[in-house]
């Protein structure tokens, strides 16, 4: 079972997600800010992490560049969320490293889509 | 009474001359004991004419140094030739009398010479008066044209005071404003230094001053004078010469300084000497030249607030619709979410009836999301950071996936939706999503505004600026000119009044306007739909006919070869406003070349003949490539200063033009525009 990590404040995102998602088959772990996001990335051993970037104590960027930028877990798919559509954070997002970038409000489809191109 | 000098050589000799002149009422003045001083006793004199004998000793220095030109040189010198003999000196004097004194010749003569000299006299006097208008005139002049030079207040007031200070020569001024605080201020210009007990005469002269002007005691009568803030500024602060409060017995000018129904403060000088009915005038003259430009400088002020307020206000809307937007987008993710678990029975099956709310729900939810999204781009078309990916592209897929999008709406309406693409449809140059964004936005108004079993076509050819009328465009920002795909969307709906065409485009017209109201959406879509255009370099126009239906006719510039093209390189462009360039980065500069290869706007077979600015990661330039020769191209780095003329100058085939920047894309383009026809 591929486990996915969901790194989100907002929790009836991260319920409604990680709901839909262990319907589809998926192991979910969640954390509701971005300290405990990184130490489950780290510790957990997850298969995907969806990550929000407007977070307390550290935001999505951070630790999207701190995992992609770190030889032992850059290789985990990172799909970021977020509410704000500006282009500049599209362009930090992909600096930063994340392999997707999605607006709220999403579209569960969409999330799946993007789920299925890594973990197939 | 004339007043006759006498330098006679003995006293005794010519006591018939003193007589005679006694005795005609004249005042005479035998020469001092020496010659020393003379100058100075014939100045403290001030004799009108001078009587010299020719025989005294010295009489040529002595008329020279009298002609030298320290005395009044109106002063009448009359030599007496006691012998024939012919001096020098006679081409100095103004007359001369020959021979033994007889009493009528030296009568007429000094009586003609005493006319002269009063006439002399009267002209100088005219001459000094009209030098002295002349100056007056030229400061007024002068003083104008300051005036007009500045908004500032404190400058006006200078500029008045030095005026009045040159002109009028004052020792005292003292004027008295209302400060934009709405306090009073007492301005007091004095040429020696002035005791406090004048200053405070002064002080309270003017506030009463103040008050009769302003017809309003109550006002006045709550400032207390002790509360009025004094400038106080002396011109010889050396001297010891103080002024007492006898100084408040000086010639004075007082006036308002108001024009109209603005009144600023009142101004009063003071002078020991009287002033002239033409000093009146000059200092009228000013006090009025000077309130005019007063009530232009606040005006100014008044409309640079409202103004910085109004920025303030707009950059606060602008946050304020963007933070808004993205504070709604996050609850409508768990409430869609939500509805999509439900929906699809992951929580427990539901009945048909409930499917058939949640599914409403959910539609409405994706409305919702619809009308945030609009915006949000509309704020950011007006912020200038809509992000455009231009490329070639064909139109008709766009088109075609249109039809498919909104088959569903179409036939829960039972509304027909056509295609009518011509073949072969040259490409154009623009963002394929955009595309998409303008032609949905203009079918599903077609969609809403329509009636049942009504019929859409959406029709697409080629025409050219002949097939065009310019005239019909709404508020275009092109001139019409070489190949454009016109791409129509007509259906048969409620149609729209001729004069309410225009009011569509704007913001919200939905709900100002008698339109339809319940047909949903806040009205942005038209709006964003004519940016969007704008910003592909397209127009519009509308064709209705009240109930029988619309035609909304779009024009987008094809690809042609001759034709300017604008490439938005947004992405890889930064802004540097702070020095007035425009950085543009390119992480490579080989990307730019490939960019463009990609997008086949150039056709550079030789690739070594490269980019002058290659081996930079980054350019702090604008860019501009001129006409291309194929096998190689210059690059023009202008700032943004200079970069205007030299399109003028230049013809380009491709513009790289920063998004982002204080001009973008569209307004450089507008500007070319403007430039060459």
């Amino acid at each position: 079972m591929k486990k996915i990590l969901i790194v989100d404040d907002e929790k009836d995102i991260v319920e409604t997600l990680s709901f839909m998602l262990k319907a589809k088959g998926f192991d979910c772990i969640c954390a509701y800010d971005g300290e405990t996001g990184l130490n489950l990335a780290k510790n957990e051993n997850p298969d995907l992490v969806i990550l929000d970037v407007m977070m307390p104590k550290i935001n999505g960027y951070k630790i999207c560049r701190l995992l992609k930028f770190d030889n032992k877990y850059k290789n985990i798919p990172i799909i970021m969320v977020t509410a704000r559509s500006q282009d500049v954070d599209k362009e930090i997002g992909e600096e930063t490293g994340a392999d997707e970038y999605i607006t709220k409000p999403f579209e569960f489809s969409l999330v799946l889509e993007k789920i299925n191109k890594y973990l197939t | 009474m004339n007043r006759i000098f006498l330098l006679l050589d003995d006293k005794n000799k010519n006591k018939l001359i003193k007589e005679t002149i006694i005795n005609n009422q004249f005042e005479i003045l035998d020469y001092a004991e020496s010659f020393d001083n003379l100058v100075i006793s014939i100045n403290n004199y001030n004799p009108d004419i001078i009587l010299i004998e020719n025989s005294l000793i010295n009489c040529e220095f002595l008329i020279r140094q009298i002609k030298s030109g320290i005395l009044n040189q109106n002063i009448q010198i009359i030599l007496l030739l006691s012998n024939s003999d012919n001096p020098l000196c006679i081409n100095l004097v103004d007359g001369i009398i020959e021979g033994p004194i007889r009493e009528n010749i030296l009568l007429t003569t000094i009586n003609s010479h005493s006319k002269i000299k009063k006439s002399l006299d009267r002209l100088s006097e005219n001459n000094k008066e009209l030098s002295r208008s002349l100056y007056q005139l030229n400061v007024l002049y002068n003083t104008s044209s300051r005036f007009a030079g500045t908004l500032n207040t404190k400058q006006l007031y200078d500029i008045m005071i030095e005026a009045m200070e040159k002109t009028l020569s004052f020792d005292i001024s003292s004027l008295l404003l209302l400060n934009p605080q709405g306090n009073l201020v007492f301005n007091l210009n004095t040429l020696y230094i002035p005791s406090e007990n004048l200053i405070d005469a002064l002080k309270i002269r003017s506030v009463l001053n103040y008050r009769t002007i302003l017809e309003s005691p109550s006002i006045i009568s709550e400032v207390k004078t002790d509360n009025i803030s004094v400038i106080q500024k002396t011109k010889q602060q050396r001297a010891s010469k103080v002024y007492g409060l006898e100084a408040i017995s000086f010639d004075s000018l007082f006036a308002p300084i108001k024009v109209g129904e603005s009144f600023f403060g009142v101004v009063e000088l003071f002078r020991q000497t009287p002033f002239s009915p033409e000093d009146v005038t000059c200092f009228q003259a000013i006090t009025h030249q000077v309130a005019l430009p007063l009530r232009s400088a606040k005006l100014y002020e008044e409309i640079s607030i409202t103004n910085k307020k109004l920025e303030k206000l707009e950059k606060l809307k602008s946050e304020f619709v963007s933070i808004v937007s993205h504070e709604l987008r996050t609850p409508l993710t768990p409430i869609n979410n939500s509805l999509e678990i439900v929906l699809s029975e992951q929580a427990g099956p539901i009945s048909p009836d409930a499917k058939n709310f949640i599914s409403m729900a959910k539609r409405n939810i994706q409305r919702l999301s619809g009308i945030i999204e609009d915006l949000l781009d509309l704020s950011r078309i007006q912020a200038g950071k809509m992000d455009f990916q231009y490329s070639p592209i064909d139109i008709a897929p766009s088109l075609e996936l249109l039809q498919k999008t909104f088959l569903q709406v179409a036939n829960e309406k039972d509304i027909k939706i056509t295609l009518d693409i011509k073949e072969n449809l040259p490409q154009v140059y623009a963002d394929t999503r955009r595309i998409e964004q303008i032609f949905s936005n203009l079918v599903s108004n077609s969609l809403k505004f329509t009636q049942n079993q009504g019929s859409i076509v959406v029709s697409a050819s080629v025409v050219d600026e002949t097939q065009i009328e310019a005239d019909k465009l709404v508020f275009p920002i092109i001139q019409p000119k070489g190949r454009y795909i016109k791409i129509s969307v007509s259906d048969n709906g409620i149609g729209i009044k001729k004069e309410d065409i225009p009011k569509i485009f704007d913001k919200f017209s939905q709900i100002e306007s008698s339109l339809n109201r319940n047909k949903g959406g806040v009205g942005l879509g038209l709006t964003i739909t004519k940016q969007l255009i704008d910003a592909h370099l397209g127009a519009i126009w509308v064709e209705s006919v009240e109930k029988q239906g619309s035609v909304f006719n779009v024009i987008i510039p094809t690809l042609d070869k001759e034709k300017n093209f604008i490439m938005d390189l947004s992405h890889t462009l930064t802004n540097n406003e702070e020095v007035g360039v425009i950085k543009i980065k390119f992480k490579k500069q080989y990307n730019l070349i490939e960019n463009l290869k990609q997008n086949k706007l150039l056709n550079i077979t030789d690739s070594k003949k490269e980019f002058t600015m290659e081996d930079k990661d980054y350019i702090n330039y604008y860019v501009f490539i001129p006409k291309i020769s194929l096998d190689s191209f210059n690059a023009m780095i202008l700032t943004i200063n200079g970069y205007l003329s030299r399109i003028k100058q230049n013809e380009y085939d491709i513009i790289l033009s920063n998004a982002h920047s204080t001009k973008n894309g569209v307004d450089v383009f507008k500007i070319i525009k403007i430039l060459n026809s």
